[in-house]
């Protein structure tokens, strides 16, 4: 059931094995890991679960993961399916690829999706950049928010220096825009610059402010310079 | 301290200061989580901060960030502090953070100490700041020396307040955390009222 060197735990095919200390951990085809875990290198291949809290250096879940607890460490990357049940804060690179489900907030300096994420908090990070669909129930802070979306986004407010939301280009896109509407829905964004296309938002507000096409804002607030495309939809513009 | 709210809007407007610097610091936790005050307005949920507090900390950070990292400018707000500070006798006396006085009486209720943890020097630090400023007699000292005991390791973790009671000459201290306001019966006086975490950070800059 349970093999491997002095530190390492991993798990071949069917089994289970308590938490603990290790130098890496290895859950190939359906492990269970019953309590905290702390380690250099976490890799799930398959089918894992870990009840309890992960600390690591560096992991990586490919296939399905689940942590029925927090994540703490540098970088991790979900490459197929996975979910954390509270937080996640780590010091480097969060790379989602695939279907990502964090129950708490995620904080992190780098921010990569590719795929779809729920983010149950708020999202931090010095950059993020999003290339598909997400849900972020709280704030979504970045210096840098670097966003195309892919179908139906949606975060309660976003806060940076330079916010960049772009929709999808083409043709092909625009026949069937009525079956797959591209648009981010967010009540508040707040930033330095902005420049938003398909976004619908009660209130948007900045000192250089681009609306682009597709937009539908209530309010937009600007200190230096706005333009507006002729295919989007203000209704009430301030000059502060 | 008055409890004025200051609009984002207009925060940013009197400190001069951006978005993205805004929310860079909430980041790094300059500005505390909970200093984010929602409220409710005509255009929507808006945010809120409290007046004084948070323009004092914009200051500092503003006045310091030059000189110092934001990360190390965020341990320094912080109200959790590094265990491993350890500081001896005579640097404290050296570096004027507490008179020989206030240590002397210290080092009599404590027992001697050569190396000072931080607990024991924000002890050290809070019977320093009531005695030389009067506002607790010698046996009060004593007395706020036991409660600070009791809630030792505890003490810069949570937000805690400091207060001093007299009513017909008999003190009673008292340790708070979470208190906005307090009400006392006519004939006592609050005679200190004084925040721990506000003493932590002083601390930490003296160190």
């Amino acid at each position: 059931m349970q093999s491997g060197i002095k530190g390492n735990l991993t798990i071949n095919g069917y089994g289970s094995s308590n938490g603990g200390h290790f130098e890496k951990v290895k859950l190939n085809g359906r492990g269970t890991l019953n309590g905290n875990i702390e380690c250099v290198r976490f890799e799930c291949n398959g089918s894992g679960t870990v009840h309890g809290h992960l600390k690591m250096q560096n992991a990586k879940i490919s296939g399905s993961g689940k942590v029925k607890g927090a994540v703490e460490g540098n970088d991790f990357a979900i490459e197929g399916n996975g979910s954390v049940s509270d937080s996640v804060s780590l010091t480097n690179k969060m790379k989602i690829s695939g279907s990502g489900k964090i129950g708490g907030s995620l904080k992190a300096d780098e921010i990569k999706i590719n795929g779809k994420v729920t983010i149950a908090n708020d999202c931090e990070a010095e950059t993020f950049k999003a290339d598909g669909q997400f849900t972020i129930g709280g704030l979504l802070s970045a210096d840098q928010i670097d966003i195309r979306l892919h179908g139906e986004s949606s975060v309660t407010e976003m806060g940076g220096q330079s916010i960049k939301v772009k929709g999808k280009k083409g043709r092909f896109y625009h026949l069937f825009k009525a079956f797959f509407p591209v648009k981010l829905t967010v009540k508040l964004i707040e930033g330095d610059d902005l420049e938003l296309e398909s976004t619908k938002a009660d209130v948007v507000r900045g000192n250089n402010v681009t609306i682009g096409p597709d937009c539908e804002i209530d309010l937009v607030e600007y200190q230096g310079t706005l333009h507006q495309d002729d295919n989007a939809k203000v209704r009430e513009i301030k000059k502060i | 301290m008055s409890n004025e709210l200051i609009s984002k809007k207009d925060l940013l407007d009197l400190a001069g200061i951006s978005y993205g610097q805004l929310y860079r610091w909430k980041r790094k936790n300059l500005i505390p989580e909970e200093w984010f005050v929602r409220k409710s307005t005509f255009t929507g949920q808006e945010t809120f901060f409290p007046k004084d507090k948070v323009l004092e900390r914009i200051d500092k950070i503003q006045s310091m960030k030059e000189t110092l990292s934001l990360d190390e400018l965020a341990e320094r707000f912080s109200p959790s502090v590094k265990t491993e500070t350890k500081i001896t006798k005579d640097e404290l006396l050296q570096r004027n953070i507490v008179s020989k006085a206030v240590l002397d009486l210290y080092l009599n209720e404590n027992g001697n100490i050569e190396q000072f943890r931080f607990d024991e020097l924000l002890e050290v630090f809070i019977l320093d700041k009531l005695l030389t400023s009067g506002d607790i007699s010698l046996d009060e000292g004593k007395m706020l020396l036991q409660v600070l005991k009791e809630a030792r390791g505890s003490l810069s973790k949570s937000k805690y307040e400091l207060l001093f009671i007299r009513k017909l000459g008999v003190t009673s201290c008292l340790l708070l955390s979470g208190a906005e306001s307090i009400m006392v019966d006519q004939r006592s006086k609050v005679t200190v009222r004084l925040s721990v975490t506000s003493c932590v950070e002083e601390l930490k800059t003296n160190l």
